[in-house]
């Protein structure tokens, strides 16, 4: 039997325990807790807007009876600038265009580190006169400055599977569908074609790259000496457990990450959790060193990562190499 | 923009502050001892005790930091008051400006003499258990302040609902808020707080290039041009002229006075200007106020210090902008023309701001007032600009004008 997915996912929810904390010579109580509260909640005045995504694939605005301005999303019943004049509902188009440039977000928050990264816009849609906020993807791979920004023509896209929710539509650019799908009505995102997530092609190394890595190897391999023998910068991987198969043109090796230590095992690891490839090894040294971030190596294409899950993982790479640069600046203010 | 209307009120000054330490976690302490320490403090300062205080404006945030659906009954009795009036201010960003601003009417209104201003918060109790991190649990219980209907589901943050804000201006202004100029506004409060022992990041000093080398939270902005949360608490006390001038009698610490208010919040969604993007409305209209209140005409010329709630190092070009301290579209003349760099004729987030002494959400303003207060009299400058901002798309704005007439 299928089971039906939970409000809150299991995975999220600690278990009942407790656990001391010694600081400065004395012990604190850290207690596994949560607030919770459990909804059934009406959508009221929006349920036909949120039952028209869910069943009809249409989206709906509200037209003032005064002025005549059309809101999307249909804020409200009655027009707060025309001495609350009745509004009625009314359908709008499905494409748009983008109010400003959207914003994207890479560092997200506990419920949607699944999702990211992803970019949130105001997209006036065809009819409307204000802008709907919604979740904004690119078929193409991650999602980097300069795909979308402010004017960008963008296509609303239905899930597949909807329950009447904001969640149940995106919207990607136009540019990158055919006609046919930008006019048809009710798009389903099982109709787009998303790039498969491929591995780069990093083509052959040279022998200069070859004796270049090996250097920048036993670089690695002395600053991967410096993050384990501080406790400070320790502490942005403890509790974290994972094998990076990294692969560039040179060399492959695996980096493992194991609750506060992290190291390097040459040639390719027998299993990964994923694998993070780059023309020049450099990049993720420079990202070590805290000369550039990795996270922005992602973003500007010059690493690539299997799975978007990991940005996570590759935050914390970043703050392991922030951690450290800061405890040696302090360490050289000190003498 | 508000009707121009009389400030029949009550002159209310500023008597006693104090703030706890801000740490990025005080396992050390619940928000009840964080409260309870500050406003010890803040009495000490004036030299009072609880008898002498008649009512109290709490200023506490978030409900689900704290734990607790009315996280301030418990503090009544802890802090010394009981059978006595308490008001818990809760406006997002802007708790602290707006608790202030309560203080302020009840001590100018004639009701009260005295007023305590107190603001706590604790954050990294949160903790996401998946990611073994407290970071994305603390934004998330942030992200809870978004549109319920229309924006929580798709991810909103407190980050991206700035940063819509923030390129939207910049699509307005390509040329401004150039990143080598953000980068070094932030280097500037990374010096500035040196001298700030209650800061989170005291001995935190970053250069331009650091800055520029950290990484994307969320595009286009950098980890270090976003503030920090914090744990901590910060009080001031209130009281009427007759009143402040008896006490500052007493601790030799001059009065410095609140001589304007101001407060606006915007639109979020509904409303015939919202497809007007890249203005922040809220903090134009609220230094408006605050200016017509306290007599200022050029606040460029007549304010020496500024305290300004810097979420976002972008933001905080854009709301001086909307102050009128440098011209919309020209907002990098903060750097450009030195305005805010060392010798400049504003003095800019001497604390180190929210990016360096920390965002302890309902206590950051008061934070910043306690730092304008003592600017003021160490330095013996005339008069601040406090400034507090918050909810999605800096909708709320509050302005506080200090002068010391020493």
């Amino acid at each position: 039997m299928e089971q039906r997915k939970k409000v809150i996912p299991e995975s999220y929810i600690p278990i009942e325990a407790s656990r001391t904390l010694r600081l400065e010579g004395k012990d604190y109580l850290l207690m596994n807790d949560a607030m919770y509260t459990f909804y059934e909640r009406s959508m009221g005045e929006f349920s036909q807007f949120f039952m028209a995504l869910r069943d009809e694939k249409k989206i709906l605005g509200c037209r003032c009876s005064a002025c005549g301005i059309v809101r999307c999303p249909p804020m409200l019943t009655h027009c707060p600038d025309c001495a609350f004049a009745p509004t009625e509902p009314i359908e709008v188009g499905q494409t748009g265009k983008l109010l400003s440039t959207p914003p994207i977000t890479y560092f997200a928050t506990s419920m949607f580190l699944d999702k990211a990264p992803f970019g949130r816009g105001r997209v006036v849609l065809e009819g409307a006169d204000t802008a709907l906020s919604i979740m904004l993807y690119t078929t193409t791979g991650i999602l980097t400055p300069g795909i979308m920004k402010k004017g960008t023509e963008i296509k609303v896209v239905f899930q597949d599977e909807r329950t009447g929710q904001i969640s149940d539509i995106f919207g990607v650019p136009t540019s990158e569908l055919t006609p046919e799908q930008v006019q048809k009505p009710g798009l389903l995102t099982s109709e787009l074609n998303w790039a498969a997530v491929k591995e780069p092609d990093l083509g052959q190394a040279t022998e200069e790259a070859k004796r270049v890595s090996q250097g920048a190897l036993v670089e690695l391999e002395s600053l991967l000496k410096e993050m384990n023998a501080s406790k400070r910068a320790s502490k942005a991987i403890e509790n974290w457990k994972r094998t990076i198969a990294v692969k560039t043109p040179a060399v492959e090796f695996g980096l493992i990450i194991d609750n506060g230590r992290i190291w390097l095992e040459k040639g390719r690891p027998k299993s990964s959790d994923f694998v993070m490839a780059t023309e020049d090894i450099r990049v993720l040294l420079d990202g070590l060193n805290y000369k550039g971030a990795i996270t922005d190596a992602i973003v500007k294409r010059k690493l690539w990562i299997s799975k978007n899950i990991e940005f996570v993982t590759i935050f914390k790479l970043d703050r392991l190499a922030r951690f450290l640069a800061r405890e040696k600046k302090e360490g050289a203010a000190k003498g | 923009m508000a009707k121009k209307k009389s400030f029949a009120a009550r002159k209310v000054g500023i008597v006693g502050a104090s703030v706890t330490p801000f740490k990025g976690r005080w396992v050390e302490k619940t928000f009840y001892d964080l409260a309870q320490w500050a406003t010890r403090d803040a009495l000490k300062d004036a030299g009072i005790s609880p008898a002498e205080v008649d009512a109290v404006a709490y200023g506490i945030y978030n409900d689900i930091f704290e734990r607790a659906a009315i996280p301030e009954h418990p503090l009544q009795g802890i802090i010394g008051l009981p059978n006595k009036p308490g008001i818990r201010v809760t406006n997002g960003g802007a708790t602290g400006i707006y608790t202030i601003a309560s203080a302020f009417a009840f001590v100018a209104s004639g009701m009260y003499d005295t007023a305590l201003v107190l603001g706590v918060e604790k954050a990294t109790d949160c903790y996401d258990f998946v990611s073994r991190s407290a970071t994305p649990e603390v934004i998330k219980t942030i992200a809870w302040s978004g549109d319920s209907f229309f924006e929580q589901k798709i991810g909103w943050t407190a980050s991206d609902s700035y940063a819509e804000v923030i390129l939207a201006y910049m699509d307005e202004h390509p040329g401004d808020l150039k990143p080598e100029v953000t980068a070094k506004i932030s280097s500037v409060l990374s010096e500035h707080v040196k001298t700030n022992p209650y800061a989170q990041r005291q001995f935190d000093q970053v250069t331009p290039e650091e800055v520029l080398n950290s990484r994307y939270i969320v595009y286009p902005l950098k980890e270090m041009e976003i503030c920090v949360y914090s744990e901590g608490a910060a009080a001031l006390i209130l009281a009427e002229e007759e009143t402040a001038k008896a006490i500052a009698k007493n601790t030799g610490r001059p009065v410095v006075w609140i001589t304007g208010v101001g407060l606006s919040n915007e639109w979020s969604f509904a409303g015939k200007g919202m497809n007007h993007w890249g203005r922040i409305y809220s903090h134009h209209v609220a230094a408006q106020q605050a200016y017509e209140m306290a007599g200022i005409t050029d606040p460029a010329k007549e304010i020496q210090v500024i305290e300004l709630h810097d979420a976002f190092i972008q933001q905080l070009e854009i709301s001086m902008a909307e102050m009128g301290f440098v011209p919309m579209g020209r907002a990098d003349a903060l750097i450009d023309d030195g305005l805010m760099l060392d010798g400049g004729p504003i003095s800019v987030n001497p604390s180190g701001g929210l990016l360096y002494c920390g965002h302890a959400v309902g206590a950051s303003n008061i934070m910043s007032a306690w730092a304008a207060r003592n600017e003021l009299i160490d330095k013996g400058k005339h008069r601040a600009l406090v400034h507090g901002t918050g909810s999605t798309i800096c909708q709320y704005g509050g302005v506080a004008i200090l002068e010391h007439e020493d």
